[in-house]
């Protein structure tokens, strides 16, 4: 009993010490939930350049769920307006391929064409309607998604094209 | 030489370079189609043919004159295909008015061809008949080509027939195709004047040779008038492109009155001023040309050649790029979708019978849209119907198939039925739904399943026999449907004398390949932009088969009896049917999709009277409607 005593003791000590050592030296990359969690929060973007970093943050930046966040987060606006069904949307969507390839098909240029439409007009919109809108282009999103898969499914065609149109201009000067 | 001339005027984007060099072939080739058309109609007295429109040339030098023209040819092709900017060169060209006498051939062509080393050789305009006027005035190339440049802005009351001048004076060249009736009156004394010296000629080709002469001699008098008041005369694109219009507008009138030879000259003079054109509206003159021309020798057996290579599977691969190139469809599509959906909202089972299942484009979306529904998906079952193929490839079930697969990963519960028939009057209601006692119909619950009925671009097609559209909406009717949405383009080509038909398709057109040049986004890098471009060529392609069909077909075989939405509502509601308002969700999704689109600006979605259409700028050009069984035909 001593012995254990003493040990538990030791242990606590060297716990003590770790933990002291670890609050000085904190590295995100013990916490992967925690770096999911963060990545989530950025645009696509930001993301895309964080799966850069090294081969965890790549594969923490490739996970469904970080995705579903960023798109959640920028279509919806901030407020989940499309939880009614949430997992069904998650299942509905993992078939189709995954939110990561929504964004980068669709979600993304859609944002970008949008963006850069209404700075030259202007945000007058209120949050309300910007929600409204967010919430139907998520549907619109998916609709396009839905058509680009279909088209993938026949396997005769190189490069479905439906989605051609929402290509955005690459300034290459 | 005619027929292939009238190709590639009407070859389109592809080979922007062949279809100059072909044209300016062609242009020059007026001058020697004068001599070849006398050397095809009339074998002998060559000599004296020439001689008497004024061409010294011994028909033992043609061969070399013959040459020479090819030489010329790759020439100016290799001259235009080195030159900078290719839109400055054809006009420069085109409007560069430095004539030589023709009269010599020979020495004419070899002066072309030393003159060649200086860019950009000047291009005589159709000659004036030697013997009538003498043009010796000698421009000079350099301020030519700096006037061509200030083109667009040129005061346009230089010219003594010039009509209103256009509101497009500010978008800069591109031509606004709005004729109001007052422009109309001031121009058609012209080309009154034009054809009745076409018409009394009763010779055949030299008289259409004369004919064309003395109208090319009018405009050559005429912009020589100014000749003496400027140092240059310049014909800017705007001021072709109206000349082009009425061009089009009095071959048309010709045709209407019978005056073919009259017809056929002013076709190939379409080609000339659509060749100085740049961008849709070459197209647009291009397809009209060759239907024009089309209707004009539909007697000969070559035009039947040309339809028997028609296929459905060509006509399905031309629709999808249509569908890929602009909005249209889609719009159509998620218009329609919303609309079923909404009808079928709380449905447990629920069938779409689709009048036009082409590739099954428009039922991903859908699928996608009730997997999603609060509530869970439905059963869906699918009745797609379509024409008979030629080979022996079964298109609608493999169509079935992938939707069916789609289906079942996003899981919903599918069924599909695919009918084929030429004609949708061909079919009957008990085939595609069975009523009544029949024990697939109703499932444990008894509920029967609410039906939706699809037709987008199909129904125009059953004007074209008489009783057949009737026969199919009493088909719709005895489905009993809880909703059908209808899709059809906003026009009129349908209606009074085959001129009314030709104005409003070449409005109709004109906006449409406005919309296809101006609403393309740009494209990341080299090959998608090849990749849209490609799209692009063959969706205007799908629309030069329409053209062709509207202007060149008559009877049981022009099936593209497009009618305005006004029409349309009357038919239905003659019918039984009464309109369903298209929800503001429609609307705002409809917006949406359009926001997405690079030329954007240009699109415009319209609500009017629960209907939305959908047209470039002010001009509506496709329209969703949907309609309800009216509680009186119910009963």
């Amino acid at each position: 009993m001593l012995t254990r005593e003493e040990g538990e003791e030791e242990k606590e000590e060297e716990e003590e010490e770790e933990a002291k050592g670890r609050r000085r030296a904190f590295s995100i990359n013990d916490n992967v939930d925690l770096l999911a969690e963060i990545l989530g929060r950025l645009d696509g973007r930001s993301l895309a350049v964080a799966g850069c970093v090294c081969r965890l943050w790549n594969a923490v930046g490739r996970r469904d769920s970080v995705w579903e966040a960023v798109c959640h987060r920028h279509v919806a606006g901030g407020g989940s307006s499309g939880a009614g069904g949430g997992c069904s949307t998650r299942s509905v969507v993992a078939a189709l391929g995954g939110y990561r390839r929504l964004y980068r098909l669709c979600i993304g240029p859609a944002l970008d064409r949008l963006a850069g439409s209404a700075g030259g007009r202007g945000s007058t919109t209120t949050t309300a309607e910007a929600a409204a809108a967010h919430h139907l282009s998520l549907s619109l999103s998916l609709s396009l998604f839905s058509i680009d898969c279909y088209e993938r499914l026949g396997g005769r065609q190189q490069r479905p094209a439906s989605l051609l149109f929402l290509c955005k201009p690459v300034d290459v000067s | 030489m005619k027929r292939e001339h009238q190709e590639t005027g009407a070859g389109g984007g592809s080979g922007y370079h062949v279809a100059t060099a072909a044209d300016m072939a062609g242009a020059k080739g007026k001058m020697t189609a004068a001599p070849s058309m006398g050397m095809e109609d009339d074998d002998c007295g060559v000599d004296e043919l020439l001689a008497a429109l004024g061409y010294k040339v011994r028909s033992s030098d043609m061969a070399d004159v013959a040459q020479k023209l090819e030489q010329l040819e790759v020439a100016m092709a290799s001259t235009a295909a080195a030159a900078s900017d290719d839109a400055s060169v054809l006009p420069q060209i085109a409007s560069d008015t430095v004539h030589y006498d023709p009269s010599d051939l020979a020495t004419w062509l070899d002066s072309m061809l030393s003159e060649l080393n200086a860019p950009p050789p000047p291009l005589p305009p159709p000659p004036p008949v030697a013997a009538a006027v003498h043009h010796h005035h000698r421009f000079d190339v350099s301020t030519a080509s700096a006037i061509t440049t200030v083109a667009p802005l040129r005061p346009s009351d230089a010219y003594d027939f010039k009509p209103v001048p256009p509101p497009a004076a500010a978008s800069g060249g591109r031509v606004v195709y709005g004729l109001d009736p007052q422009s109309e009156m001031i121009v058609s004394p012209r080309d009154q004047k034009r054809k009745r010296t076409c018409s009394p000629s009763s010779s055949s080709s030299r008289g259409a040779e004369a004919g064309r002469a003395r109208g090319s001699r009018t405009e050559g008098a005429s912009s020589a008038k100014p000749a003496a008041a400027l140092p240059v005369v310049v014909v800017d694109t705007q001021e072709t492109g109206i000349r082009l219009v009425h061009a089009l507008m009095a071959c048309a009138e010709a045709v209407q009155q019978e005056n073919l030879k009259a017809a056929d000259a002013l076709v190939k003079h379409i080609s000339v001023l659509a060749a100085s054109q740049d961008g849709p509206m070459r197209k647009v003159a291009g397809y009209f040309a060759e239907a024009i021309a089309r209707r004009i020798y539909r007697r000969r057996p070559l035009f039947q050649v040309d339809r028997a290579l028609d296929s459905p599977a060509l006509e399905d691969l031309l629709h999808l790029h249509f569908y890929e190139s602009c909005p249209y469809l889609k719009f159509a599509h998620f218009t329609a979708n919303q609309a079923i959906l909404e009808a079928f909202s709380g449905c447990r089972r629920v069938h779409v019978i689709d009048f036009g299942m082409r590739q099954g484009l428009q039922w991903p979306a859908l699928l996608q849209a009730l997997a999603l529904r609060p509530g869970g998906p439905p059963s869906l079952r699918l009745t797609g119907i379509g024409p008979p193929q030629s080979d022996q490839s079964d298109a609608l079930q493999q169509v079935g198939w992938k939707l069916a697969l789609l289906a079942k990963t996003i899981g919903v519960d599918f069924h599909y039925r695919g009918f084929v028939a030429s004609s949708l009057a061909d079919l009957e209601s008990r085939m595609l739904v069975e009523r009544d006692g029949n024990e697939g119909d109703r499932d444990d619950e008894g509920e029967e399943e609410a039906v939706a009925v699809n037709s987008v671009l199909e129904l125009h097609r059953l004007l074209s026999r008489t009783g057949a559209l009737e026969k199919v909406l009493r088909m719709v009717l005895a489905v009993r449907p809880r909703i059908v949405t209808v899709v059809e383009e906003e026009a009129n080509h349908n209606g009074g004398t085959f001129l009314d038909r030709f104005t409003e398709a070449l409005h109709y057109y004109s906006s449409m390949f406005d919309s296809l040049e101006g609403g393309g986004g740009q494209a990341a890098d080299a090959g998608e932009e090849e990749e849209q471009q490609k799209h692009r060529a063959m969706a205007e392609a799908y629309l030069g088969r329409q053209i062709c069909n509207v202007v060149a077909c008559e009877g049981a075989e022009r099936t593209e009896r497009h009618e305005t939405l006004g029409q349309w509502r009357g038919r239905m509601a003659r019918a039984g049917f009464e309109p369903a308002h298209l929800g503001s969700n429609a609307f705002k999704q409809a917006s949406m999709l359009l926001a997405l689109y690079a030329g954007g600006d240009g699109f415009r979605v319209e609500e009017t009277d629960g209907c939305l259409t959908l047209g470039w700028h002010t001009r509506p050009l496709i329209a969703t409607s949907a309609w309800r069984v009216s509680a009186a035909s119910a009963h």
